[in-house]
């Protein structure tokens, strides 16, 4: 039941940031933040709940985004969020811990996520700009806007993650 | 030190590697259709999407109305005069139109050639878009139930766009004019264009966005070209794919091409890539090829 509603939610979020954000985000920060809502989600899921789950999720909506959005290849995202949330699983995996430390896993997951995406266009000779640029032009925004909307996803996102934890429990007790 | 792989993991892992590589490598190339998962998946979120981008707009679009308020006496006053023009010129183009297909008809040309420049708009609701650099792309409301087709140009009020990447049967993803690369094989085709009122004296190509100035690049113009700082570039429909007169942007410089002998211009885009609202997809004539 908790898990439906973790996936509709994330699916709401995906929604969300395709078609409202753009509109809220004034005119000249549109370039310069990509808006990755479904990811910030996807980093409490592998800290607070378990980086396997995060994996499936982020290979799956990862891949929503690129059917979705197919401009030139498949799977770049689905590799990117993947890999990334359970990279960041297997380091910070901690179901207690406090709001800094949370926050500082939201700036360095989405920092890794888009290096990874970088490096994948890079490889597949999609991007000519050299990465201190990319770091400086749309990176080090991203981070910086993912950082704020952690702080506002903080609250629910944890409620819903301490809910779904108990519904497993007690599925294993029973 | 904690193990971090067993075999059986370890197995998985690189399996799931190259089959990413793989999926990578084969999304690459142009494909001219779309799987039935990729259509599904595209037509219900691009359903879901469309409940919540127009809507948004229209919020959006009243704050900004109510903030641009006081342009709206200026801006009338410019359509008015605009339109005084249009339609002295539109008599002009009347007369010449009428003596061209005189001339067409005298000429016995075959049908195809007479149909070569016409094309037609159709209004497509955007309703969803992704900044990112690197895959910047639009989805559209109308798909290849609508008639669209890979590779079909796209406009916006001010002038082109894009082209049609991908289509499933409800909607479609525009390919923007910021992912033009010369150095990408799989990119979209060079423009080919010229200048607005040098229509027969001034060519070039168009054939990089470069993302760090966001200018276009346009290429191979010949020696001699009056091509000048100012001056307004439009497609010149030679190659067929993208049709004849779509406003591409501002020249901002000419300066020497990287050979040394053609010249290259940089050019300010007329679109301005941002709140998107209303496209047009230009649906030109049937070609046999």
């Amino acid at each position: 039941m908790r898990r439906s509603v973790l996936v509709l939610l994330l699916f709401l979020l995906f929604i969300l940031q395709g078609t409202i954000l753009p509109w809220l985000m004034p005119d000249s920060w549109q370039m310069r933040i990509i808006p990755n809502l479904v990811f910030i989600v996807l980093l409490f899921v592998t800290v607070y709940h378990h980086r396997h789950t995060a994996l499936v999720l982020g290979l799956a909506f990862g891949m929503l985004h690129d059917v979705v959005f197919y401009g030139r290849i498949l799977g770049a995202h689905s590799f990117a969020m993947g890999l990334s949330a359970y990279l960041i699983g297997l380091v910070f995996q901690i179901p207690r811990a406090p709001l800094p430390l949370m926050m500082t896993v939201v700036l360095l997951g989405s920092l890794l996520e888009d290096s990874i995406l970088f490096a994948i266009y890079s490889v597949f000779n999609l991007t000519q700009v050299p990465y201190n640029w990319a770091l400086l032009d749309h990176m080090l925004p991203t981070m910086l806007f993912h950082f704020a909307m952690g702080l506002v996803l903080y609250i629910p996102v944890r409620r819903q993650l301490e809910l779904l934890k108990k519904e497993t429990r007690k599925e294993e007790n029973a | 030190m904690f193990k971090l792989f067993n075999n059986k993991r370890l197995f998985i892992l690189l399996i799931t590697l190259v089959s990413f590589i793989v999926l990578m490598g084969f999304s690459l190339g142009s494909r001219k259709s779309l799987t039935w998962p990729e259509n599904f998946v595209r037509d219900t979120t691009g359903f879901v999407q469309n409940l919540f981008y127009k809507p948004a707009g229209y919020v959006a679009g009243l704050f900004q109305d109510i903030a641009n308020l006081h342009d709206l006496a200026e801006e009338n006053e410019r359509l008015h005069l605009m339109v005084a023009q249009y339609t002295r010129e539109k008599a002009q183009y009347n007369f010449i139109k009428a003596a061209n297909e005189r001339y067409m008809e005298e000429l016995k040309f075959k049908k195809a050639q007479k149909e070569l420049y016409d094309f037609e708009l159709y209004i497509a609701q955007v309703i969803s878009l992704t900044t990112e650099p690197s895959n910047n792309s639009i989805v559209l409301d109308l798909g290849s139930k609508d008639g669209i087709k890979p590779n079909m140009s796209v406009v916006s009020t001010e002038g082109l766009v894009g082209v049609i990447s991908q289509v499933s049967n409800f909607t479609s993803t525009v390919k923007l004019m910021t992912m033009m690369d010369v150095n990408d094989p799989n990119s979209q085709p060079a423009i080919s264009a010229t200048v607005l009122n040098k229509e027969g004296q001034s060519f070039g190509m168009i054939e990089g966005f470069d993302t760090q100035s966001g200018m276009l690049q346009m290429n191979k113009i010949p020696v001699g070209d009056p091509i000048a700082v100012g001056d307004i570039v439009i497609s010149s429909g030679v190659g067929g794919l993208y049709p004849r007169g779509l406003t591409i942007g501002e020249v901002k410089e000419v300066k020497i091409g990287q050979f040394g002998y053609t010249s290259t211009a940089i050019i300010d885009p007329a679109a301005d890539f941002q709140d998107w609202k209303e496209l047009f997809v230009v649906f030109t004539e049937e070609r046999v090829e």
